[in-house]
């Protein structure tokens, strides 16, 4: 079960009951846009958080059609997004998603001890990326939240993103746990990582998915260049993960893709009790609805 | 070991440092005997011909090379063999530091510039179905990285000069987990990918891997722990001396086991035998020798 491009990630909640997203401070026309058009594609059921006057206001300058939405009055920032936060607790939400609102103040209510949203995992950020060049969508993490993730914090990691992936019908992702070479050396602390993680999935210690690093860029993408430097690897090639060994060379990749490679790409925030969209005002359009696809696709 | 005996075809010559007892001479006469090699013993001349009186042995079936004592002994093996006149080197009474000291001495020893000294025996147990390869038995006390590296490809090394060109190996733990906090399990890791990228050739490994999963087939099917090893392995990597010497040990004691060892990162092989082992094992300790040669 492999998704080709987003539109596969669409079929996969076609039809399916819509899941309920909370937009935490909603008065924010960046947000506002996506999830009207994903309601519209009925792929979400919004509940509104935030300044009820600002959102109407918003809402009738953009021709937004809100008519039955749900709307929670709170003008106060911090207890909307404590409000938002706690429906998801009870139930009431299947996404998170961040509003007009800080992203620290944000994470800091979904981190709140008492009535948050933790689940004891680390929470990582999760990328999925279509690319003209690459057959298949390939998922990228952590590019944007855990800056130098010691060896614990990248089981963590990975298993976020692997049970993401499982949740999107890939029984047994393939993960490249990237460096700059693929060789072991022991003054590249990527490719000890790698070869740890390679073995604790070998042990069944890290389930569900296999493992294989260090790979380079290019082995891990292009089977032909794995080829070429004679690895033996069941994931050179075919990778639909990309674990990256610290947050600089990820956020790279990341906008080395969007820019110069024109991919397509949705993120989310796992490891709390929900999917969270956190999508900032430089994202596209498109970004911001795929992320709102990706987060429905992914929720229980 | 018949058959690595068998197997020998050129003649060595080995010099034996500070050689009058019993099971050195008795050993190296074997050898001799057996046209495996002829012999250089330093020494103590009477008491080495006293010796060879005691055991039958003729005394002119070597060259006896006098010297004062066992440090002086040590040396002018060392430099025999540093110099060609012999192949090989060989510990007789002395000491082992003493011995070490001579063969490590920077200007006038056998070491290999910046190689790892390590040691590798291959047994002879019936239990097994065939020979098992051990290291590191007698030299590095908690090996590093580095060191377990180099204690791998000796005894890959070792493994295909008896003829077995790809020798499963496997590194020996008390789990098969990977663990942060069991140093060697992450050493272990580490060596598996380093095989599976070529950086350590010619062999089958796997590791952390009990000694059951190692060597026992039926272990692999209960457990069920997939490993290339699978219950088949030809050399086991200890993750230190306090391990893998009463390992040995106990298989010499309790399971009749024959061995024969070596010292690698020398330049020249190097025989180095406890005083208290067998002479069969000081034997074919010279055998192997000659093989490695």
């Amino acid at each position: 079960m492999v998704l080709k491009n987003m539109n596969d990630l669409n079929r996969l909640v076609e039809g399916g009951p819509r899941k309920r997203l909370v937009l935490a401070a909603a008065q924010d026309q960046h947000s506002l846009g996506a999830v009207i058009r994903a309601r519209k594609e009925k792929i979400v059921e919004p509940i509104f958080v935030g300044n009820r006057k600002d959102i109407e206001k918003i809402c009738e300058s953009y021709n937004y059609d809100i008519e039955g939405i749900r709307i929670i009055d709170e003008p106060d920032t911090e207890k909307c997004v404590e409000t938002a936060v706690k429906m998801i607790s009870n139930h009431e939400g299947d996404i998170l998603m961040k509003g007009k609102i800080g992203t620290a103040t944000l994470l800091r209510c979904v981190l709140n001890k008492e009535w948050g949203l933790r689940t004891g995992n680390l929470l990582s950020h999760f990328a999925l990326f279509e690319v003209d060049t690459y057959p298949k969508v390939i998922a990228v993490t952590d590019v944007a939240m855990n800056i130098a993730p010691s060896l614990q914090d990248k089981i963590a990691i990975v298993n976020n993103s692997v049970s993401c992936l499982n949740r999107l019908g890939y029984k047994t992702p393939k993960v490249a746990v990237l460096g700059a070479v693929e060789m072991v050396n022991e003054n590249m602390k990527a490719t000890l990582d790698a070869a740890l993680l390679s073995k604790m999935n070998q042990r069944d210690q890290i389930k569900n998915c296999i493992i294989d690093g260090p790979l380079a860029f290019d082995n891990a993408v292009s089977l032909e260049s794995a080829q070429l430097k004679g690895i033996k690897s069941e994931v050179a090639g075919d990778t639909d993960l990309l674990l990256m060994p610290d947050i600089e060379v990820g956020n790279v990749l990341y906008k080395s893709l969007v820019f110069f490679a024109k991919a397509k790409v949705a993120s989310i925030i796992l490891g709390a009790k929900v999917p969270i969209v956190l999508t900032s005002r430089s994202d596209s359009e498109q970004a911001k609805f795929d992320s709102i696809l990706l987060a429905a696709a992914a929720s229980e | 070991m018949e058959e690595m005996v068998v197997a020998l075809k050129k003649k060595r010559r080995v010099a034996v440092a500070w050689a009058q007892d019993t099971n050195t001479i008795g050993a190296v006469s074997k050898a001799v005997k057996r046209g495996l090699i002829d012999a250089i013993l330093v020494g103590n001349p009477s008491a080495i011909k006293k010796t060879c009186e005691a055991e039958g042995v003729d005394h002119k079936e070597f060259t006896i090379v006098e010297s004062e004592n066992e440090g002086k002994a040590a040396a002018e093996a060392v430099r025999l063999t540093r110099s060609g006149e012999t192949d090989i080197l060989m510990k007789g009474l002395v000491g082992t530091d003493k011995f070490l000291k001579a063969v490590m001495d920077k200007e006038s020893g056998l070491m290999i510039p910046e190689a790892v000294l390590s040691y590798v025996c291959a047994l002879e147990i019936p239990a097994y179905h065939k020979l098992l390869f051990i290291t590191d038995t007698a030299v590095i006390p908690f090996p590093n990285l580095d060191q377990k590296v180099a204690m791998a490809r000796y005894a890959i090394e070792m493994a295909r000069k008896f003829g077995i060109p790809k020798p499963r190996v496997a590194l020996i733990g008390a789990s098969e987990k990977m663990s942060r906090h069991f140093e060697n399990s992450v050493d272990y890791s580490i060596m598996c990918k380093m095989a599976d990228r070529n950086q350590i050739q010619n062999c089958i490994m796997d590791g952390p891997l009990d000694i059951f999963l190692a060597c026992d087939k039926k272990s692999i099917e209960i457990k069920g722990v997939e490993t290339p090893i699978n219950g088949d392995a030809d050399i086991l990597l200890f993750p230190s001396l306090e391990s893998s010497n009463p390992f040995y040990k106990g298989l010499m004691l309790f399971a009749n086991g024959e061995l024969a060892g070596l010292l690698r990162g020398t330049t020249k092989p190097v025989i180095v035998m406890s005083r208290s082992e067998s002479e069969t094992s000081k034997y074919y300790c010279i055998a192997l020798s000659c093989l490695m040669a």
